[in-house]
């Protein structure tokens, strides 16, 4: 039972370091703010002083933001890995995110009115999202080899992108920079009105998630154990998918496509935790996550001075190569 | 009681017929057979996962189709031949996993639920094995947990496939005594199949053979008549 107490401390640990990471990143930026601000733009906030302003209406949604796509996109990442029983597995690489892009590119490029809305946007990305999840889901059901399942994801993200290169070249230059724009993932789209519309999914999300911990700790079995221990196992399957498209198409319609969040944190919270209790996956996911791409952000915040680097090619540079130690223990 | 009668058994096409066959509690059935003659499309009938081709299936007295999943879930439990071994799922947690229908909503277990575990980690004398991970386990200690976890299922029904198959001669032998007992004085029933011809006529169960020239199930009560069979 020791190592339940040092599991708790290592959540703890994280939890602290997540807010102490969100209170520097809500104060520290190019005009010079101090806690009172903070303070005062959280709970007693006034449009008339200048550094309220800046962080309520611009860092706010940044950290906040950050918070949530990386939670998310992690939580999405250990559905996906028990649901099909890969650890390869994540929103990211098996293209679910793709077809959220695929639905934002339409909107944005085609100029269609609908699409261009907020709601939307956000509506299509969903809707992408779970059309892909169900197609990543039916073609699982041939494909059974682990890497070959990857290898589909790979081309189905090809095959959109070929799609969106032909909407990009039909397109108006405005239309086409606010889509190169979005396509590098930004933390700085969301405005502070957004926010409850967001954190309302993501709640959503994180309680359907909670819901079916106990499935999600059979499934790990196999689906053939599970439906002899009485499990609905293709309600459990829909859930999966559906809980999964809701962080992905969340996440991706906000910031743009994020890689290799989803696929590196459920890998390194499963090698620390060494469980397959899906509660304290869950926990460790949402925490790891959040705190991984809230320090990606101040990472690009300390040196964007320097160099700008767009959040997407950041948590590729640290997640690519995490993933590729991860297939050569695997493969050796 | 399970019982089949004028049935026919296969994956897509028949495999053996079935005149009639009952199944009581309080006894170990062995089912004997070549490979590939249906012995597991038998128990996957058995288990509800496969329907008959042909027959009526009933259980306790009414048809087995009238149940849901969720009932024979709580009823029957299956011991597949080979269990997975996962990483990073440790000895009692797998075993935790046969309490799930006690366990609170996130799977945690309470204090009787854990005095189940240690109940079959001391019958099966598996208690080494507690902290390991299942895929760290050989084939054998890892089937040991799969009947020990069908065990905490605590069904009337267990119906296991091979579950000596990789197992040392002492240890089929503790298995074999086992299943006596627990079908003896927890009045399970439990349905087996075997390549241990010789070991289980050692014990006093009743035996099944599904013979490849009639493609068709008989009861048998002894060595000899499975000896024609394998010759």
């Amino acid at each position: 039972m020791s190592s339940n107490r040092s599991n708790k401390v290592l959540l703890l640990l994280v939890l602290i370091s997540i807010l102490l990471l969100a209170g520097m990143g809500l104060r520290i930026g190019d005009i010079p703010t101090d806690f009172l601000d903070v303070y005062h733009a959280v709970f007693n906030y006034s449009e008339q002083n200048l550094s309220e302003l800046i962080i309520r209406e611009i860092r706010l949604p940044r950290i906040t933001i950050a918070i949530i796509a990386g939670a998310a996109l992690s939580i999405a990442g250990m559905l996906m890995q028990t649901l099909f029983q890969n650890p390869l597995a994540g929103p990211y690489v098996l293209g679910i995110n793709s077809g959220s892009s695929l639905m934002v590119a339409l909107g944005i490029l085609s100029g269609v009115g609908f699409f261009n809305s907020e709601l939307g946007l956000i509506g299509s990305a969903l809707l992408g999202a779970f059309v892909f999840g169900l197609f990543v889901l039916f073609t699982a059901s041939f494909i059974r080899s682990q890497i070959g399942l990857l290898l589909f994801g790979v081309m189905l993200g090809s095959f959109v992108g070929a799609i969106i290169t032909i909407l990009e070249a039909s397109s108006q230059v405005d239309a086409l920079k606010a889509f190169a724009l979005w396509s590098m993932g930004s933390l700085n789209g969301v405005s502070v009105d957004q926010l409850p519309v967001i954190s309302f999914v993501f709640v959503l999300g994180c309680l359907g998630t909670l819901l079916i911990v106990k499935p999600l700790n059979m499934l790990v079995l196999g689906e053939e154990e599970c439906r002899l221990m009485g499990f609905n196992v293709k309600r459990l399957r829909l859930s999966i998918v559906f809980i999964t498209a809701l962080f992905t198409g969340l996440v991706t319609a906000f910031c743009g496509p994020i890689a290799f969040v989803g696929l590196a944190v459920p890998n390194l919270t499963r090698m620390l935790f060494k469980t397959q209790n899906h509660f304290l996956l869950l926990t460790a996911n949402l925490l790891f996550g959040a705190f991984f791409v809230l320090s990606c952000d101040l990472l690009i915040q300390a040196l964007s001075e320097t160099i700008l680097i767009p959040i997407n090619a950041l948590t590729s540079l640290v997640g690519a190569p995490f993933v590729i130690y991860i297939l050569i223990r695997k493969l050796r | 009681m399970i019982s089949i009668k004028n049935g026919a058994i296969g994956f897509d096409s028949t495999l053996f017929s079935i005149e009639d066959v009952e199944f009581s509690r309080g006894q170990v059935h062995v089912l004997m057979g070549r490979n590939g003659i249906g012995k597991s499309a038998f128990l996957n009938t058995l288990s509800g996962i496969l329907a008959p081709i042909e027959g009526t299936l009933d259980f306790d007295g009414n048809v087995f189709s009238q149940y849901s999943s969720k009932e024979i879930s709580s009823r029957i439990a299956y011991v597949s031949s080979a269990p997975r071994g996962v990483p990073f799922l440790s000895v009692d947690d797998y075993l935790l996993l046969g309490r799930y229908k006690h366990t609170n909503v996130f799977g945690r277990g309470s204090a009787s639920d854990l005095a189940a575990v240690l109940d079959a980690k001391q019958l099966f004398d598996i208690e080494h094995l507690s902290s390991k991970y299942t895929n760290e386990l050989s084939s054998g200690e890892l089937h040991l947990c799969a009947i020990a976890k069908a065990y905490i299922q605590q069904t009337d029904y267990i119906l296991l496939d091979e579950p000596t198959s990789h197992l040392d001669y002492a240890n089929k032998i503790r298995v074999y005594e086992l299943l006596g007992q627990l079908a003896k004085n927890n009045n399970r029933g439990i349905i087996i199949s075997t390549h241990d011809l010789d070991l289980a006529f050692k014990f006093s169960f009743q035996f099944y053979l599904i013979s490849s020239q009639q493609q068709k199930l008989f009861s048998i009560s002894n060595f000899k008549e499975v000896e024609k069979e394998f010759k």
